[in-house]
């Protein structure tokens, strides 16, 4: 697994990304799903997370979770359709594990893909780099 | 163009994010926090304040007087006065600052940094006062905390009080005064920006760890202080806000709207919010609070407070709906959340 800095944000070499910040490990037919080192630092300190029900059946692009920071709300998207197989729990007692370790601890759900093909859409890690650099100016 | 506080390069070091407030690019937080509010209620931390205006105003005391809440007369010199306010003829805020009497025809203040060029106008439009624009020239810290005294020595001064070009934790400052604004006892300091770069080196030193505004904005929502533009403006008046820091036995602007006000009494007042813990929604500046379907008030701050575990915050209700210790609801983003009305402080 290697790490690749964009200005001061982290990007991980081993996974997928979406156009609204999420990230995307595949593992068999199931996809870990989080959000990037840059959406927890645009969002700041994260005191809240509202996490989807397990079991529950959701289509791609559908906002499935939300994530309350000081700063503002937002959704969370998901990036691939399915089955809704597993939930971070312990993001509702210590939420602040998103800004502390995004792409590890502050994972926050699983899907069990019905549409694996679906992955072709996702951005590599090389076209995040490229989608962070132009939001950013650099 | 966004301002930048001298001791960027350095907060950087010391690892903090940076973020815009008020037109400033100003530390928002050092990682966490959660832990520096919680240092702040248990032990100490130090803001940096740059961004807050900072001017000297020179004349006839008693033309001050005339601009403001409180006025100067009346203070000694090396008092301060409290935060007061410049108000309009209707009694809304310009400002709420607060007051230095360095000497007998010369005062400090601290505006808001959103209205320092506003309030720079306001006087010399309405007095013959001369106003110089400090900001720039010296770098602001607050260093405040429940055991602060534990990490730094405590000064010769009463709350309150400052003195001026004096040497504190071996470095030379313009300003010290024993005051603050978390509800915790404490010094801020005004001191030229290499000077006050060795004063951060100082702090860290000793383990004084550094805050950000996220800490800044949680810690003075817990003790109920109102933030200028998001709980406060020019349509709001001191007796709506409950913000008591104005006289009645003097004539200055505005004081003719807010007697009117008392007698004829205010349609909206100020109240604290609390939400119920494990609630991690935010109702958000604006959005309603509700009786069923009747909208009662508006919320104009909130934020998740680490000390209490819980969502808080503050807005207005209808003077007719001053309910306090009820529980209502309060709208957010996906659905209304309960809260309690709730007075200050809030912890």
């Amino acid at each position: 697994m290697g790490e690749i800095r964009v200005g001061k944000y982290v990007i991980l070499d081993d996974r997928l990304y979406t156009e609204t910040d999420e990230w995307v490990k595949l593992e068999g037919n199931t996809a870990i799903v989080g959000v990037t080192d840059y959406a927890q630092k645009k969002l700041r300190d994260i005191v809240g997370v509202q996490l989807p029900e397990t079991n529950r059946e959701v289509q791609a692009g559908e906002a499935v979770a939300s994530i309350e920071s000081v700063k503002a709300a937002s959704d969370i998207y998901a990036p691939l359709s399915g089955r809704i197989f597993k939930v971070n729990d312990e993001l509702a007692l210590s939420p602040e594990l998103i800004n502390q370790d995004p792409y590890g601890k502050g994972w926050i759900f699983v899907i069990e893909m019905s549409k694996p093909e679906e992955k072709e859409r996702l951005l590599t890690p090389d076209k995040y780099i490229q989608t962070i650099k132009q939001r950013e100016g650099l | 163009m966004r301002f930048e506080t001298p001791l960027r390069r350095i907060e950087e070091q010391i690892g903090a994010n940076f973020g815009e407030f008020a037109g400033w690019e100003m530390p928002m937080s050092y990682g966490s926090y959660r832990v520096e509010h919680l240092a702040v209620r248990t032990s100490a931390a130090f803001f940096d304040l740059s961004h807050m205006g900072r001017l000297k105003v020179e004349g006839d005391p008693r033309e001050f007087d005339y601009l403001t809440t409180k006025g100067i007369s009346r203070f000694k010199e090396n008092e301060m006065t409290g935060p007061q306010a410049f108000l309009n003829d209707r009694g809304g805020f310009i400002d709420d600052f607060m007051g230095y009497r360095v000497s007998e025809r010369e005062f400090l203040i601290v505006t808001n940094a959103i209205n320092r060029e506003k309030v720079i106008s306001w006087i010399r439009r309405n007095s013959s006062l001369s106003v110089e624009d400090l900001t720039f020239k010296y770098v602001m810290l607050a260093i405040q905390g429940r055991e602060v005294w534990k990490s730094v020595p405590k000064p010769e001064l009463d709350p309150l009080r400052f003195v001026m070009n004096v040497n504190f934790l071996g470095v030379n400052v313009f300003l010290l005064s024993r005051s603050g604004w978390t509800g915790e006892d404490g010094v801020e300091i005004w001191a030229d920006p290499s000077n006050a770069e060795a004063l951060v080196k100082k702090l860290i030193e000793l383990g004084v760890r550094p805050a950000g505004l996220i800490t800044r904005d949680s810690i003075r929502q817990e003790m109920g202080f109102v933030l200028y533009d998001e709980d406060i403006d020019e349509n709001v008046t001191p007796i709506e806000a409950r913000y008591w820091i104005f006289d009645l036995d003097r004539d200055y602007i505005g004081s003719g709207a807010l007697k009117e006000q008392l007698r004829a009494g205010v349609k909206r007042l100020r109240v604290g919010l609390k939400a119920k813990k494990g609630e991690t929604k935010l109702p958000r500046h604006g959005q309603g609070l509700y009786v069923g379907d009747t909208k009662i008030g508006e919320v104009t701050s909130s934020t998740h407070s680490p000390y209490l575990n819980r969502v808080i915050g503050m807005g207005y209700v209808s003077s007719d709906h001053f309910f306090l210790g009820m529980s209502l609801e309060a709208e957010t983003r996906t659905g209304r959340i309960t809260v309690k009305l709730s007075d200050f402080p809030l912890i």
